[in-house]
Order: structure tokens, then sequence, then C-alpha cells
């Protein structure tokens, strides 16, 4: 593979103009002078003893306002002894302190922590700043090299312009971290669902979700279009702005898929939080689409409806760093809802790589069985009766979703003014199956589920998804306990405990062991 | 955006006229007229030459691929837009711009792969061991580039429109190198890439690969042009461009006969590929290429003349690359590779950044 392109590959320039006349012979023979006085570079002896890091690490990590003045001096010497001779030590032009006032912390996880914080110079709005943890060796915190994930997700929200993308405001690189400044989003889908658990539990107003699913659509319709494959849609992802605008987040897991290089699967061998992870993916395939965050939102939808992952199942930790494990119990649950898939349903199933692991899952539950899934352990494949082909391969969606939609609704939620999902009808049926498709060549793509039915019939949809709502759901909880964003990322472990939220998604650390807590 | 170069960050904040970046340099220069005047260096263009071959050199050794040396390749450009290059320890940032570029297309390297490879290819002037001095170098790059990481490159226009023309693989392969080439010039600062593409398939078509494939210097010859091969290709090319003009020309007026007249928007080009070339026009120098040409490859010419033509595409900036490339050609000719080294050494020591 490598050897077919290498024509084409970091070869020294070539100059076609010499290759195309032969009278330019005699002027090769001076491109061989050029090549081998190469040769002489490395005699030079070494130098002086200046450092680059003069002066950074001085600076104690304490906060910004005891040590405004002294750093301020500080500035003034290096920019005094870099006018001079010598090296320059990487200076942010910009300090986040100076122009951002924290006004509180949101959440922490592996990768970092985000903070609220409003504009110390008037600018419009709300922020909130998601810090990248710097990279410790020993007590000094060293530049190490941005993280991979870190880069993209730079790169991609520079770019990236959208309603229902998450806007980035700037990034900041200082004192070897990386602040990256976004719009304030007041609610997250995760918030949202939980928010309708609640007792007296209601389901979400059907208008709402259709508002969301709207959204969520058209902004994975601009990634799609723009090359850009999420990764890591979840509810905990999808941010909600006190105006009913749906935003796409967290692109820390996204690319770029035009033409890779190398198979998407060498670069991330795990992708997408495992109970929003599409069934090509748990069967190993190698090279996937934008299917698989259409899989995702298809989840999301389910969750939307029901108040419940859909497919929660348990997530088989990795054995060794080099082999990714069947995720056996995810797709069970997947199975036991969509029943297992066929050769006919999905023609190119017999090529993945784990098609084999099929014939080890359980027969899906039948119709004794109560549609709500999900909540059982590990299933014990001798408890069940054999897989029998015809049976195994029926769906239980279309049933799953009927008793999801008709769900009695409780005398106190019904005086709260709970509506019921039934109105959502065939359409939600369809949509909802289109986008739980097993076959990714056929799912519902994101400019095809956008024209679906389910978006014409009934109500106009609204670009405010809380549109006729007549309760207001809960504000993001910001907590006082550590406003210092200069010094808070090098304090390791210090997590918030959990609130009841993030314990109900206690397992949402499946992805590269990140931590998503969401509050 | 990734996808759409006209909302990109390349195409918003990224490309200049010439006289803006005449005065982008200049201003880093008016900045410290000291530091400048100590450390005299050869022209941009043998800068830029001597940062690409260095660039290629070390992705070579750690077997990368053309598409993210590229990428690394315009970083150093921007970056060096930003920061007077005599501020910097060029070779650290090299590393430092193909550290970075691989992580953004995907291929990533390990951080003390690279600094190892550094060390060893410039044992002198690179820095020590110590990675936080790569990583310090990729705060300072992403920050000056604005966090705008994302590259447009022409080879993508190349591979889409390829088999539209019928490109033969020598010509695919030529039209390759020439776009590589093009990143040693300031062109992927002036112009979109698919101008770039279209420009190296003209030239392609028009310059017809060699029946020997690649030049008897090896994989890292120098390059090698005369002025007369650089006069024979220009009067192809501007041959092929005046055949392609007055076919626009003539699109141009049948639509403004035909009553529209309002498409001729803001920034249409005035012809003037004759005054232009008018130094080399076929019977003046070099005539017999041209007129050995088989009928097939000129029909081919022809034919993509005619596409563009019909095409928006801004044949004067199109003009301008080819002129660009050639002269780049041609200016080569001087190239001194050890003066260029030891021009930056220079700074390098005795301002102590390689330490």
């Amino acid at each position: 593979m490598h050897n077919h392109h290498q024509q084409y590959h970091a070869s020294a320039p070539t100059f076609p103009l010499s290759s195309l006349f032969p009278a330019l012979s005699a002027s090769a023979s001076a491109s061989t002078s050029t090549s081998t006085s190469s040769g002489d570079f490395f005699q030079i002896p070494g130098g002086f003893n200046l450092s680059m890091n003069q002066a950074r690490n001085a600076r104690a990590e304490v906060s910004y306002q005891q040590q405004q003045q002294q750093q301020q001096q500080q500035q003034h010497s290096q920019h005094a002894y870099s006018s001079g001779i010598g090296p320059i030590a990487y200076q942010s032009k910009v300090r986040v302190t100076d122009k951002y006032k924290v006004i509180g912390f949101i959440s922490s996880g592996t990768y970092g922590r985000v903070y609220k914080a409003l504009g110390r110079h008037g600018q419009p709005g709300e922020f909130a700043i998601k810090k990248f943890k710097p990279d410790k060796e020993g007590e000094q915190v060293t530049y190490t090299g941005i993280s991979q994930s870190a880069v993209r997700e730079m790169a991609l929200c520079s770019e990236l312009q959208h309603p229902n993308v998450i806007r980035l405001v700037e990034i900041i690189l200082e004192d070897k971290c990386i602040f990256m400044v976004f719009e304030y989003a007041e609610h997250d889908l995760l918030q949202i669902i939980h928010h309708h658990t609640q007792q007296p539990r209601h389901p979400i107003p059907p208008n709402t979700i259709k508002s969301i699913m709207f959204q969520l659509l058209n902004g994975c319709q601009y990634l799609h279009t723009n090359w850009v494959l999420h990764r890591d849609l979840k509810p905990a992802n999808i941010m909600v702005t006190s105006s009913g605008e749906v935003k796409i987040g967290d692109l820390g897991l996204a690319r770029l898929f035009y033409k890779p290089l190398h198979s998407l699967f060498s670069g991330d061998k795990v992708v997408v939080t495992i109970w929003y992870r599409a069934p090509e993916l748990l069967l190993g395939s190698r090279h996937y689409t934008p299917a698989i965050d259409m899989w995702a939102v298809g989840c999301i939808f389910a969750e939307l409806l029901s108040l419940r992952p859909i497919f929660k199942g348990e997530e088989a930790k990795m054995d060794s760093k080099k082999t990714v494990p069947f995720q056996r119990n995810q797709m069970q649950k997947i199975v036991d809802i969509m029943g297992l898939p066929t050769k006919d349903r999905w023609p190119l199933l017999t090529a993945m790589p784990e098609y084999s692991q099929l014939a080890t899952l359980q027969q899906p539950l039948g119709s004794n069985h109560s549609a709500h899934h999900g909540h059982h352990g590990y299933h014990n494949p001798h408890h069940r009766p054999a897989p029998n082909a015809a049976t195994a391969s029926v769906s239980h969606l279309e049933k799953w979703y009927y008793n999801t939609i008709n769900q009695q609704i409780s005398a106190s939620a019904a005086a709260n003014g709970a509506v019921s999902l039934s109105c959502l009808d065939k359409e939600g049926y369809s949509l909802l199956a289109g986008l739980l498709e097993y076959d990714p060549e056929k799912r519902l793509t994101a400019a095809q589920a956008l024209e679906h039915p389910f978006f014409k019939t009934g109500d106009q949809i609204s670009a405010n998804c809380f549109a006729g709502c007549k309760m207001e759901y809960p504000h993001r909880r910001v907590s006082q306990d550590d406003n210092d964003i200069r010094t808070a990322g090098s304090l390791p472990g210090t997590k918030r405990t959990f609130t009841q939220v993030s314990q109900s998604y206690g397992g949402d650390d499946h992805l590269h062991g990140r931590k998503r807590v969401k509050e | 955006m990734a996808a759409n170069f006209w909302e990109s960050t390349q195409r918003r904040y990224w490309q200049f006229t010439k006289d803006e970046l005449a005065n982008i340099r200049q201003a880093l220069v008016d900045a410290d007229p000291n530091l400048v005047q100590s450390f005299p260096l050869p022209q941009q263009r043998h800068l830029n030459l001597y940062l690409t071959q260095q660039v290629n050199r070390l992705g070579k050794r750690l077997a990368i691929r053309q598409q993210p040396l590229a990428t690394a390749q315009v970083y150093l450009k921007r970056f060096y837009l930003r920061v007077e290059i005599r501020r910097t320890n060029p070779y650290l940032f090299i590393a430092t711009a193909v550290y970075l570029a691989c992580k953004m297309e995907e291929c990533p390297q390990h951080i003390r792969l690279v600094v190892q490879e550094a060390r060893s290819l410039w044992p002198s002037e690179f820095i020590g061991q110590d990675i936080s001095k790569l990583g310090e170098c990729e705060f300072f790059l992403i920050s000056e580039m604005s966090s705008q990481l994302i590259i447009h490159q022409p080879y993508r226009t190349l591979t889409t429109l390829q088999s539209d023309f019928e490109l033969t693989q020598d010509e695919i392969m030529l039209a390759w190198t020439i776009i590589n080439d093009h990143y040693i010039t300031d062109l992927p600062l002036l112009y979109p890439p698919h101008t770039i593409a279209l420009t190296a398939m003209l030239l392609a078509i028009v310059l017809r690969p060699a029946n020997t494939p690649g030049n008897s210097g090896g994989q890292n010859a120098g390059p090698v042009v005369t002025a007369q091969g650089a006069a024979g290709g220009l009067a192809m090319a501007a041959n092929a461009f005046q055949a392609q003009a007055q076919a626009r020309a003539a699109a141009v007026a049948a639509a403004a006969m035909s009553g529209g007249g309002g498409n001729s928007g803001p920034g249409t080009p005035v012809m003037t590929p004759q005054a232009s070339f008018s130094g080399f026009s076929p019977t003046t120098e070099n005539p017999t290429e041209i007129k050995k040409a088989p009928d097939a490859r000129y029909a081919k010419a022809q034919r993509f003349a005619a596409w563009l033509a019909e095409s928006n595409v801004d044949l004067e900036a199109m003009i301008d690359c080819a002129q660009e490339l050639i002269s780049f050609y041609e200016c080569h000719e001087q190239y001194n590779e050890k003066m260029t080294k030891e021009a930056i050494s220079r700074f390098i020591k005795a301002r102590g950044l390689d330490k």
C-alpha cells in the first residue's frame, strides 16, 4: 500500500522542467553537487547555553490577583531580554484572567475542567471555558505535546460555523494550558432528560422532541457535508441554550474523513460511548461512515422518548492495549430489541470482522418479555432456547416504540400539563426505524432524515425547542468551590462529587477513560 | 469550512495579495532593523527552498507522506509572516511544524521520535533532547496561527479532476510534482488551492513529461532548470493561455451578445497574456517543442483551455501562478544551499537559539 504511493511521497522537491528537456542533462550533474553539499552541514560546533524557558519556571502557579504585579515585571524583563540577544520564551498575548471573570466551576473530566465565565471587557453573553489539563512530569508541569484530541477540537472548532454547532469564541494558549472559550449553553440533553425523570415522571413535550431532533439533524448534516465525523454523539454532548437552540458540542473525538491516509480504525480503535455505538463498530468494521453518527442520533431520539438509554449495555474493558474486545453485552442489548441482523437486511454483514460472534448471542427476548428492555444484568445463555433464525431476526422496535409513546401519564403529571407522545404516531416510528437501521448503507443520512415526514406533519417545527413550554428547566449547576481557573487544573484528583444526574450516568466513562461528568 | 474552501479560515485569514505579503514582511524588518541587518539572509525564495528541503529531509527520515509535509510547510509560511525568522531556531520550528501537521493530518508521530530524528539530522543546530522545547514551540506555532490548522491542498483538486481531463499517469505525476514545488514559493499564501492545481495540470499538459521519468540526480537532487528550459516552458504555457484566453474572450463576447452581460462580476480579469509573455512568444525562442507536440496532446490542451474558458476560474491568477513557478525554477539557478545554511547557522549560534 505504501509502496504503491511511494512516488508521491516525501521525496525532495522534484523540478519537472529538468526532466522534460533532454538538453538540460548537463545541469543534472549540477544537482548532484547541490545534494552532496548537504553533507558538510553538520560540523558547526555547539554554542551558547540560553534556555527558551528562562523565567517561565520561576512563575509559581498562584492566583492571578496575587501575582499580577510580579508578572508584569517579569514580562517587562523578558521583553527587554528577548529584544536583545537570545531566544524568546513563548508567552501568550492574551491572558485568560485579564479577559474573562470566572464565576464558577461546571464539570471536570480526564481532559480537564470546564468553567463558567463572563467577559471583563463587556463581551456580551456568558462563556464556558474548557481548560485542558497540562501534563505533568513529577511535580513540574511541562510541555509534552498537545494531545491529538485537543488538536482536532481546536482546529475543527476554529473552522466550524453553524447555528447548531457550539460556537468557539477563542482559544488562549497560556502557561502550558489550553483554554477554549465557547459560548455558554444553559442546558444539555442529559440534563433535560433527567429533569423529566423526576417525580412525577413526565414525557418531554412532543414539539420539543421534534425541534431538538430537527436541530440535531441539521447540525449533523452540516458536519457531514463538511467531512466531519463527530464520533461521540450522546445526550451529554448536545447542548441547548436558554433560547432553545440545540448545539452539538464536544468535538474532542471528531475528525475529518475526506480520503483518509489511513483507515479510520487505525487512528482510534474505539469511538463513540458504548450505549450509542453503531452495530458496524461493535462488529469491528475498519472503515466507517457518517452513518455511525446517525445511529447515535437514533439512540438519542429513543432516549428523548423513553427517558432512558435504549441500549444500555455494559462495556467489556480492554484486556490489553492491542486487542479490542467484542462488546457482547452491548450487542446483545441491541439484538434484544432489534432482532439479530441478517444478510438479507444487511448484505455486507458477513464481511464484518466479528461476524462469527453473532452466533454466540442469545435469541432476542420474545413477546413474553416486556418491551421494557434493558435493566437486567448479564444474560445467561443457558436460560434461553437456542436461536431460531426465523424468530431471532424479528425486530421488536415497533412494539418498543408504541409501548413508549402510549405510556399512561400519571394524574399528577397530567395536572402539571404533561402531554402524551402518542401524537408522534407512525411517523415517529418510521424515523426511529430509519435511524436504527442495521445496514449503515440503508440507514438514513442526516439530509434524508431532515426530509422525513415526521417533521412535516403536525405543528411547524420551532427553532426554539422550548417554544410553548410552560415550565422552565433548571439551570446548569455551577459550583463556587473551585473558581481559580489558573491553578485548579494542576491539582490532580479534585473531582467534584457526583450529583444524582451524573450518578445515573455514572458508567459514562467508557471511552478512552474519558470522564464526562455533567452537572 | 473543511469541505468548503470559500468559507474556510484559509480563505478568510491566510490569503494575501503580493503587496500585503510585502508589507507584512517589511513590518517584521522594521520592528527590529538591527537584527535583520546583523544577520543577512539569502532572498526569500532561496530561504523557502532551503526550509522546504529540510522539511522533506525530516519527513523522509520519519517516512511521512507528502500531504502532512505540505501542511507543515504552510504552517511554517504562516508562522514566519508573524514572527521574524531570526528570532527563532528554524530547525526547531521545522520539527514542530512537522509534528503538528502529522497530528492534524491524522498520522501522528511521537514527539520523542521527532526530536530524536531532528537531532540526528541537525546535530549542531537543533536543541537538545528535551521534548518540552518542541512542546513549547507547538504552543507558539498554534498561537501565531490562531489555531487555524486545517489546510486546503491542491492535491484534492488534482485527484478530483485528473480523470475528467484524461491525464496520463506521467502528466498526473508531473502535475503532482509541480504542486509539491509550489510549496517552496509564496503561492500557497496567494492563491486558492484549485487555482494552483489547475495551473499545475495545465503546465503538465503543455510541458509533457520526458520519456525518462525522474531526473538523474535522484531523490535528493537539487532542483535544476535553465533559462532556456524555463523559456521553453513559458512559451508553451503562454501559447496555451493565449488559446484559452481567446476562448474565454469569445465566450465572454458571446455572453455579452446574448444580452446577459452582467456575468462578468467584480474581479473579472482583464486578459493580458500576450503582454505577460511577450518576451517568450513561441516564435522568439525554442519553438520546436510545441510544434512537435502530438496532435492528441494539443487537443487535450485545447479541451482543457475550453473547459477553463467556461469555468469561473480566475485566469489571471493562473497566469500569475505559472509565471511565479517558472521564475522560481529560473531563480533556483542562483541557489546555494551551503550559503543559506551558513547564514541560518550564524544567527542561531550568535543568538544562542540552539539551546
